[in-house]
């Protein structure tokens, strides 16, 4: 997993007096005697004081059915129509019964033995009936808080709490699940302990992304300022011009066609192909249903992104952890000059196995001027139509004959600007307080050629390349990039 | 998009690289028969320091040891079957192995690294030539770590961590005298910096 977490804990059982049934405390109270100066008392005694000063709380009393209830689809999914078929409906029920009420029973237990707490500076998690397991979070290390509350939770009132950590190889400690109003204190809470990283916008710049002399530096921006609601027609449009949606009515047909010549209308055939046509339009019908009713707002130095129809999930993201933003144009979306925006933060590692759990969208569809808002929002002093990316050489036309206008790069006032992308043109602008390293390759035909690629390493995301430039300038820019990613570091 | 060469005033000549506080010494020997190319940027600022020769043994002994399992295998299919694709096989194994042989005593010397004010440059690859420039401050753990193998050459591995998992900073066959002290020298200077994100 991930660093910050021990398995000591032998005062484990000593389980604070909190009785079960107790309903979810309320907005903690009283964080400040659970907060130990750094090195003061209770950092020898960390438990004891926490213990002292803020119980222990568990979630909220209705998750394992939750829980339950979620294992349900899971069984019922992995049982799939043939098992239903196979056994008949009577059997199939009760398999289904047996395994849900087992993992309902699996979850009441992991429920009554997990609990957190915030002591210092740090949030600790408790979990465990054989395998105690105690993971202590720094907060100086979050990244992005999310509420995600799926439908079932939508329905009882509850959400789940998710924290970003770098270094994590997933998300961290999904507190599943609290109640509404617990969630969104025990958020407040987390980022406001989270330090200068979520300081307000007008404080002094800690990174360079904030420099001197921007325009939102000097006037102090209103609370939960929104920023951007996307029309859900635009958005369902977007998802009709993908090729996905545009290639359904061959599908249909071909399907359609082969049941008609061969009169095979079987309950099983019809489900199965049900279910694959379903799995071919997943993706654009995912997209709609989670970035309906996307609504990006500011609040201070952090971004809150509120999204979904079915699952809403409500994202807030430090304005200075943002380690890349990618833009891209679809083929199909060009005619109407939509864009899509991405965000990179260093939490979200690739080791997510669920793309969706990476919720890096910062605008799903928008044309080119509310686009370029929002990136001079979230990159301040970036003009989305001001960034200048220059080709590489002619002769990289024998590596790239058709794409090499496609690609560019371009090292603008703060950011640095790689282009690529033929049919779907995409543009990555990487901040140079967020570069962490700088790379140089040459591939033999390159090195033929006299061509080289520089590449700007983030914490998130694949940051950004130069494609193919000349041989000369790759080590200009190179050494270009690193003294401005160190010159945005230290400021003054 | 515009044809100028990036960011404006066209910089080709002398980069901007900090000074370095160690004046380059004559270029090692080997250098000779690796003129200055691509894998050698900004030659006046930068003193490249090789890896170890024994590095070579180390990966020589290595591929011996997938090259000896691999003609094995291909031996006794031929000597059962009789087969002359197995016999072909051999030869071409036999054929891939000697012209690794010549890359891998290239490739040991490709290896340098050069550490500078602000940040440790890492080179290495003979087909695909890589550069790496990682900024101390950006350094979030160091590897030190040596086989059994590279512990018979007395010899270690070195590897800088940053939070970007596409950074690439592994400087293989260090003495372990200098693989301690560039390991000391890196966590004295990433302390100093110390950033993180």
């Amino acid at each position: 997993m991930s660093q910050g977490q021990h398995n000591t804990d032998p005062h484990f059982p000593q389980f604070p007096a909190l009785a079960p049934s107790a309903p979810p405390a309320g907005p903690p109270d009283g964080p400040e005697t659970a907060i130990a100066p750094p090195g003061g008392p209770g950092q020898q005694l960390p438990d004891r004081q926490a213990w002292g000063g803020e119980p222990r709380q568990r979630l909220h009393p209705l998750s394992p059915a939750l829980h339950g209830a979620k294992s349900l689809f899971v069984v019922i999914a992995g049982l799939s129509w043939s098992t239903l078929s196979r056994v008949g409906f009577g059997w199939f029920a009760a398999m289904v019964t047996v395994l849900a009420l087992g993992a309902t029973v699996l979850a009441v237990v992991s429920w009554y033995n997990t609990g957190y707490h915030v002591v210092g500076r740090e949030l600790r998690v408790y979990e465990g009936l054989l395998w105690r397991r105690t993971r202590a979070i720094p907060l100086e290390r979050l990244q992005a808080v999310e509420v995600v509350r799926p439908l079932l939770a939508q329905l009882t009132g509850l959400a789940e709490l998710r924290l970003e950590v770098v270094g994590g190889g997933k998300t961290e400690a999904p507190l599943a699940y609290l109640g509404v109003a617990e969630a969104a204190a025990l958020r407040q809470r987390l980022l406001a302990l989270a330090g200068p990283g979520t300081a307000p916008g007008p404080q002094p710049a800690t990174t360079a992304t904030a420099g001197p002399g921007i325009g939102h530096a000097a006037s102090p921006v209103p609370p939960g300022r929104a920023l951007h609601d996307v029309a859900n027609r635009d958005l369902l449009v977007s998802q009709l011009l993908t090729p996905q949606a545009l290639l359904l009515p061959l599908g249909v047909a071909f399907v359609v066609a082969q049941f008609l010549s061969e009169d095979s209308w079987s309950f099983i055939a019809v489900a199965s192909t049900l279910t694959a046509m379903a799995g071919v339009l997943l993706q654009p019908v995912r997209r709609v249903l989670d970035d309906w009713n996307f609504r990006l707002a500011r609040d201070e130095g952090t971004l809150r992104i509120r999204n979904g129809l079915l699952e809403t999930r409500a994202q807030t993201v430090p304005l200075n952890r943002v380690q890349t933003v990618g833009v891209t144009w679809p083929l199909l979306w060009r005619a109407k000059g939509w864009l899509r925006l991405r965000l990179e933060v260093a939490g979200y590692a690739a080791g997510e196995p669920d793309d969706r759990n990476r919720p890096d969208r910062l605008l799903p569809v928008g044309d080119a001027h509310t686009g370029e808002r929002i990136v001079t929002e979230v990159l301040p002093g970036v003009r989305l139509s001001g960034l200048a990316t220059s080709l590489p050489p002619t002769r990289a036309r024998w590596l790239r004959p058709l794409g090499r206008r496609a690609v560019g790069a371009g090292l603008d006032e703060r950011v640095f600007a790689a282009r690529s992308g033929l049919v779907t043109r995409q543009l990555t602008v990487v901040p140079y307080a967020r570069i962490q390293s700088v790379r140089v390759t040459q591939g033999p035909a390159q090195r033929r050629l006299r061509l080289a690629t520089v590449h700007a390493d983030t914490a998130g995301g694949a940051g950004a390349a130069a494609l193919d430039r000349d041989l000369a300038e790759a080590w200009w820019l190179a050494a270009e990039l690193t003294a401005r990613a160190h010159a945005a570091r230290h400021p003054g | 998009m515009t044809g100028d060469p990036v960011g404006g005033p066209p910089p080709p000549g002398p980069p901007a690289v900090p000074p370095d506080p160690h004046p380059a010494p004559p270029a090692p020997a080997w250098s000779a028969a690796f003129p200055p190319g691509p894998l050698e940027p900004w030659p006046d600022t930068v003193r490249w320091q090789p890896v170890s020769g024994d590095l070579i043994w180390v990966e020589l002994l290595r591929l011996a040891a997938v090259l000896g399992v691999l003609l094995l295998g291909l031996a006794v299919g031929w000597a059962l079957s009789g087969h002359w694709l197995f016999g072909a096989a051999l030869g071409a194994v036999v054929l891939a192995g000697a012209w690794r042989v010549v890359t891998i005593v290239r490739a040991v010397h490709a290896w340098g690294y050069a550490e500078r004010e602000n940040d440790l440059l890492v080179r290495h690859g003979l087909l695909v030539r890589r550069l790496s420039i990682v900024p101390y401050s950006r350094m979030q753990f160091v590897d030190v770590s040596a086989g059994p193998l590279e512990r018979a050459f007395d010899v270690a591995t070195v590897q800088l961590h940053t939070a970007a998992a596409a950074s690439d900073a592994r400087v293989p066959g260090l003495r372990p005298a200098e693989a301690s002290r560039l390991r000391d020298r890196l966590t004295a200077l990433g302390e100093d910096r110390a950033e993180g994100l």
